[in-house]
């Protein structure tokens, strides 16, 4: 899997790209935990071009969530492939993760709270 | 032109004619010629008899938008008949621009009426170019035409008329609260001192408007002035001036810093919030931003399901970001609140759910309403609180099927492997989204006693079992429900057979291909379409060969699938297993094959391609069209 990095403000933006599973997940794990480490809790996950995800990658991403809202963070999702959203709503995961349509409408809900 | 007037003349002669539907058709065809009468005949009409008439007549003159018209139609204005008056002045407006210089050449008339009549028409036409004409009837021996007039400066928005009217306030005594009316419309800054000074009015009118056009201005330095009316006995000033307060608040994106006794206009600042006034509602939101106190998010909390949707979002937000303050005010309203706003409470936990929240919300389990449980399992689930467990299981036996599905839902976020034999007990519920609510689940967990379970489930005894059996392996996706899918393809129901194909088709990492191929003489066209894409999605498009054989398959849409994926290949070398299809007896064998030699760059075949132009087939012509015009690189 590709990730590519960037910050928006206060926010860690992941472009994700190819397949979403064990393997993929534990270097997204790391690449949250460094983010962490620098004390980046608010994160956002853009995937689309996650062709493909599977059981472990959803534990993956359920791990991550919990992890980031231990620390008072703030995960969001965006531009989910319809296979992609499908998984979430079957798994119902799509009540858990604040799931946006485009990077641009999270990035700009971080804006309204993050004046908070 | 003769033929034209003749014909316009004895269109005029029908508008007198008895019967309606006559009079209809002459005005239908008036409205074609631009002649001064075919005009004046429209205008004429415009006092027939019959209303259907009248209407007609005037949407043709506002649509013709002629200084012609207008001038017509402004001698109407000094008309008796007050229905003729008011009807003249809405065609004007709607006119509009075309008018206006027809209407400043009568604003001297010597009519007060008519006079006034032309000042409001100009006022709400709101060109900038008739504010001199308009500014001058400020000095108009009638107070109606000089309060008119002023009110048509603030609907232009006239900046260059505000000495005007200051002028005019201090000799016309009358028109003086619609001039600062008109002062805090036209909202330019430079009106600022006199406004000011109208706060020392003894005039509780001319007051109030002096506050409200303050408020308008938006200037964050009149704040000061404005604290001191909201100590004032009269309400309707004290609420004026803590609504330009707001005002001046959103004009300066919700920053001004001033200390406000917000305590004592809650119940007014509150109803605006209730009755969705949206500047109120923003302003308490600023507020809210930049700091709140407790009464604030009390009462917030309590009206949250008076709020529009595009606000509660935002409010909801908000709340999630202040936290536990907010949550333990929620918590105090949460048993009294109506089902509806328990909804909204529970939107607004959900962010930041906590063991104490957790704790409080599973006393509500049994809520008499199906849609708050259903939000409770959520919440319960979302929290990761293995102690939310025992309340999660016991909300599997809800009597509502939703409430059931959401129970089962945030079960598979929280349980381990150990545990999850509670969760195969709802494969067996008797709603199929209950059962698909527990697959969720289960592909959650995804275990390998989740993918033992699964593959027994395939050859369940019920066919609908077996169908989520092998969806849900295909959702789990890892390497170890491969050797399972493999073996659906043999299933005896196709449906399954099909869909173990597709999942293997996602998965990829596949070593064991000889069930696929086999596969590819399966009885089921379905079958052996999902066999090719997934033989090619593990394989490579190097497969193809091995495949050519299907392009004899019986079934049309089989050898369709096929040419469809060498026309994907981007491997020129494949094009020889299209171009025989040029001459099959299907033209989407025929299309399909020029779309794919196209795509594969094969010039050499546009002599061949275009032997398929000109034929019946509308879809295969712009096929080669589309082809031709790629391959010769246009």
């Amino acid at each position: 899997m590709d990730i590519q990095k960037k910050e928006e403000g206060s926010v860690a933006v992941l472009k994700l790209r190819g397949r979403l599973d064990l393997a993929s997940g534990a270097t997204l794990k790391e690449e949250i935990k460094a983010l962490s480490s620098s004390e980046l809790t608010l994160v956002h996950l853009n995937l689309e071009e996650v062709d493909f995800i599977n059981s472990s990658g959803l534990g993956v991403l359920v791990s991550i969530m919990k992890e980031i809202r231990m620390q008072k963070g703030r995960l969001t999702l965006s531009n989910l492939a319809s296979y992609v959203q499908e998984i979430f709503e079957i798994t119902q995961l799509s009540h858990i993760f604040e799931i946006f349509t485009s990077e641009e409408e999270a990035l700009n809900s971080y804006q309204s709270v993050g004046s908070n | 032109m003769i033929d034209t007037n003749e014909r316009v003349s004895s269109l005029l002669s029908l508008l007198q004619a008895d019967d309606v539907l006559k009079r209809e058709e002459a005005i239908k065809e008036l409205a074609q010629y631009e002649t001064d009468e075919a005009i004046a005949g429209l205008v004429i009409a415009l006092e027939d008899a019959d209303l259907g008439i009248r209407e007609l007549a005037a949407d043709t003159l506002v649509g013709k938008k002629s200084e012609v018209a207008s001038c017509l139609l402004i001698k109407f204005l000094a008309s008796e008949d007050i229905n003729t008056r008011n009807l003249a002045s809405e065609i004007l407006m709607r006119i509009g621009t075309p008018a206006v210089n027809p209407l400043i050449n009568e604003i001297d008339d010597d009519d007060h009426d008519v006079r006034k009549f032309i000042v409001d028409i100009l006022g709400l036409i709101k060109d900038p170019k008739s504010v001199t004409a308009v500014a001058s009837k400020l000095d108009d021996s009638n107070i109606n035409v000089v309060c008119s007039a002023a009110e048509a400066l603030g609907e232009i928005g006239a900046p260059q008329a505000i000495n005007a009217l200051i002028d005019s306030y201090h000799l016309k005594e009358d028109a003086r609260l619609q001039i600062v009316e008109a002062l805090g419309k036209i909202g330019d800054v430079s009106a600022i001192s006199f406004l000011s000074d109208c706060l020392s009015s003894d005039d509780p009118m001319i007051l109030y408007a002096a506050i409200e056009a303050l408020g308008n201005l938006g200037q964050e330095n009149s704040v000061k002035q404005l604290i001191p009316f909201l100590d004032s006995e009269d309400t309707s000033i004290a609420e004026s001036a803590m609504y330009s307060i707001v005002n001046i608040t959103e004009c300066n994106k919700g920053k001004i810093d001033y200390d406000l006794p917000l305590d004592r206009f809650s119940g007014f600042l509150f109803e605006g919030v209730k009755n969705r006034d949206k500047k109120l509602t923003n302003f308490i939101l600023s507020r809210l931003k930049h700091g709140y106190d407790n009464d604030l998010l009390r009462s917030l909390v309590e009206i949250l399901h008076y709020v529009g949707e595009d606000e509660l979002q935002e409010i909801v937000q908000i709340l999630g970001g202040i936290g536990p303050t907010a949550s333990d005010i929620i918590l105090e309203q949460f048993d009294s609140a109506s089902s509806e706003l328990k909804i909204i409470y529970l939107n607004i936990l959900k962010q930041y759910v906590n063991a104490e929240i957790v704790n409080y919300l599973i006393k509500y389990k049994n809520d008499s309403d199906p849609d708050v449980r259903r939000m409770i399992a959520q919440i319960l689930g979302i929290s990761g609180n293995t102690e939310a467990v025992a309340t999660l299981l016991s909300m599997t036996q809800d009597k509502v099927g939703h409430v059931r599905s959401a129970a089962y839902g945030a079960l598979g976020w929280l349980l381990s492997e150990s545990e999850i034999d509670s969760l195969f007990k709802g494969l067996d519920d008797k709603y199929p989204d209950v059962r698909e609510a527990v697959m969720g689940a289960l592909v959650l967990v995804g275990s390998e006693k989740v993918v033992k379970k699964f593959t027994d489930d395939l050859y369940h005894q019920d066919l609908e079992r077996q169908r989520l059996a092998v969806t849900a392996l295909g959702l789990i996706g890892d390497n170890v429900v491969v050797d399972p899918l493999l073996q659906a393809i043999n299933h005896p129901d196709s449906t399954i057979r099909k869909s173990a194909l597709d999942s293997l088709a996602k998965i990829k990492d596949v070593q064991n291909i000889s069930p696929l191929m086999l596969a590819l003489d399966d009885e089921n066209n379905s079958v052996r379409k999902s066999a090719i894409s997934a033989l090619v999605a593990i394989k490579g498009y190097e497969v193809i060969p091995q495949l050519t054989y299907l392009l004899e398959d019986s079934d049309i849409w089989v050898v369709y699938h096929l040419l469809t994926i060498i026309g994907n290949s981007n491997n020129k070398q494949y094009s020889s297993y299209l171009s025989p299809f040029l001459n099959s007896a299907e033209d989407i064998h025929k299309i399909i094959a020029v779309k794919g030699l196209s795509k594969l760059g094969c010039k050499e075949m546009i002599q061949d391609i275009l032997l398929l132009q000109n034929n019946q087939n509308e879809d295969l012509d712009f096929a080669v069209a589309d082809a031709i015009e790629t391959l010769q690189g246009k």
